[in-house]
């Protein structure tokens, strides 16, 4: 990943949700950790143009974000920390489907795409499956599978663990341990960003560390004390 | 409408084209209705009920894929009979009930993706004429056949929540939360559209 933040800041009114940050992010993975409305989601919103910066820039791989369609051409994908509600049609297929569909990716060859990516997660059990009676894990799994499909280069993951229990916290960690795509892992799950070879802690809006998981997760212990 | 179809079945329905389906449902929905003879309309609801039963496994499974749209006739009926002459009202529940039982056989033997690509074709027209973008016809249908049972899930949550504090479930006290709790959903799916580029 080649992830580049020039001054780039952002408020919402009178709040500061992101101070001012020069920043450049490489390597295959990164995590992102911080208290609640410290501005990792903010942060993480950044690489795929859902929020747009106040003041300076983003680029990630050499496209300048400034849309969601820019997020998309610069090859990034984003998992929501609200699976559900990035799934929108009612059957798994139908979804992954559909998201190849609006990409002009139709018939056998989207078939295809679609069957290789659940079978990637380890999930063609899930195909035929019903979105809203899926689990926690399996609604994660689906959510990743849909974005995946599409061939994104980076995957950002809103706190992927927040919502599963043990079970399906080892099954989608070890989804995201085997993807070949980079990964921004914005989570609270702090085993998980243990495992990370570079950690970001937010604080309060601002960038308060950048190195090894140790020192981000040490720092980031301090702070929540 | 009916409920989310799972399909998977191999038979001679699942076979025929969506668009054939769809046409063959109107058509059916336009011959009915020149139809007033109730023996005709009873061995109609016993074939479709008949050939429901065959394709989603069993009466059970049928009646689950209807019951949300059959709940709704049964309502209607119950209106009719205050209204029209019992004869009418009947043929008017008959009618309606064949056509709820052939629709649920539509979408048992067929993939919501081909549902939605023949209303994306029929939908063409209205793209060109500016009143609506590519593909928005299609994820209209999915969205609504997607949010269904979970803001039905929203509004058990709501009740639970309700019963669980002791307090009276009252529909003043559950639709505004319902109603703000769907707007956040509906403001992260838009996000997630954006994100996935559903809409051009």
């Amino acid at each position: 990943m080649d992830i580049r933040f020039a001054d780039c800041g952002v408020r919402f009114g009178e709040r500061v949700a992101l101070q001012p940050l020069n920043l450049r992010l490489e390597g295959r993975r990164v995590g992102i950790i911080g208290l609640n409305g410290s501005g990792k989601t903010t942060f993480a919103r950044l690489m795929i143009g859902l929020t747009s910066p106040s003041t300076g820039s983003v680029s990630v791989n050499g496209v300048e974000i400034k849309s969601p369609s820019d997020g998309r051409a610069a090859g990034t994908g984003f998992v929501f920390q609200t699976p559900q509600s990035q799934l929108i049609m009612p059957v798994v297929r139908e979804d992954i489907l559909f998201g190849l569909k609006a990409r002009g990716i139709v018939s056998r060859e989207a078939d295809a795409c679609c069957a290789a990516t659940l079978a990637r997660l380890g999930a063609e059990n899930l195909a035929g499956r019903r979105v809203h009676e899926l689990s926690g894990g399996e609604v994660q799994l689906a959510a990743m599978a849909s974005v995946l499909a599409l061939e994104p280069r980076l995957v950002v993951f809103d706190e992927p663990t927040s919502q599963l229990d043990l079970k399906n916290r080892r099954i989608v960690v070890s989804a995201i341990e085997a993807l070949d795509e980079d990964a921004i892992i914005v989570t609270h799950d702090l085993e998980l960003a243990e495992s990370l070879p570079r950690v970001l802690l937010f604080h309060e809006g601002r960038l308060e560390a950048d190195g090894s998981a140790r020192d981000a997760i040490d720092r980031y212990r301090r702070l929540a004390a | 409408m009916m409920s989310t179809p799972i399909t998977t079945g191999q038979g001679w329905l699942h076979r025929q084209r969506a668009g054939t389906k769809l046409a063959a449902l109107a058509i059916l929905g336009v011959i009915l209705f020149l139809v007033h003879s109730l023996d005709v309309l009873v061995a109609a609801l016993v074939i479709a009920a008949a050939i429901l039963a065959h394709v989603s496994g069993g009466l059970t499974p049928a009646l689950r894929l209807a019951r949300p749209a059959l709940i709704s006739v049964l309502l209607f009926f119950a209106i009719n009979l205050l209204v029209l002459p019992v004869p009418e009202a009947v043929a008017v529940f008959l009618r309606v009930t064949v056509l709820v039982l052939a629709a649920a056989i539509v979408t048992a033997t067929t993939q919501l993706a081909e549902i939605v690509a023949v209303i994306d074709r029929l939908a063409r027209p209205f793209e060109r004429m500016g009143l609506m973008q590519r593909g928005d016809a299609g994820l209209a249908v999915g969205l609504c056949l997607r949010l269904i049972p979970d803001i039905r899930a929203q509004y058990s949550e709501l009740v639970d929540a309700h019963r669980a504090r002791g307090l009276k479930v009252r529909p003043w006290t559950i639709m505004a939360p319902l109603a703000i709790r769907v707007l956040m959903r509906a403001d992260a799916i838009a996000d997630a559209i954006d994100a996935r580029g559903l809409r051009p």
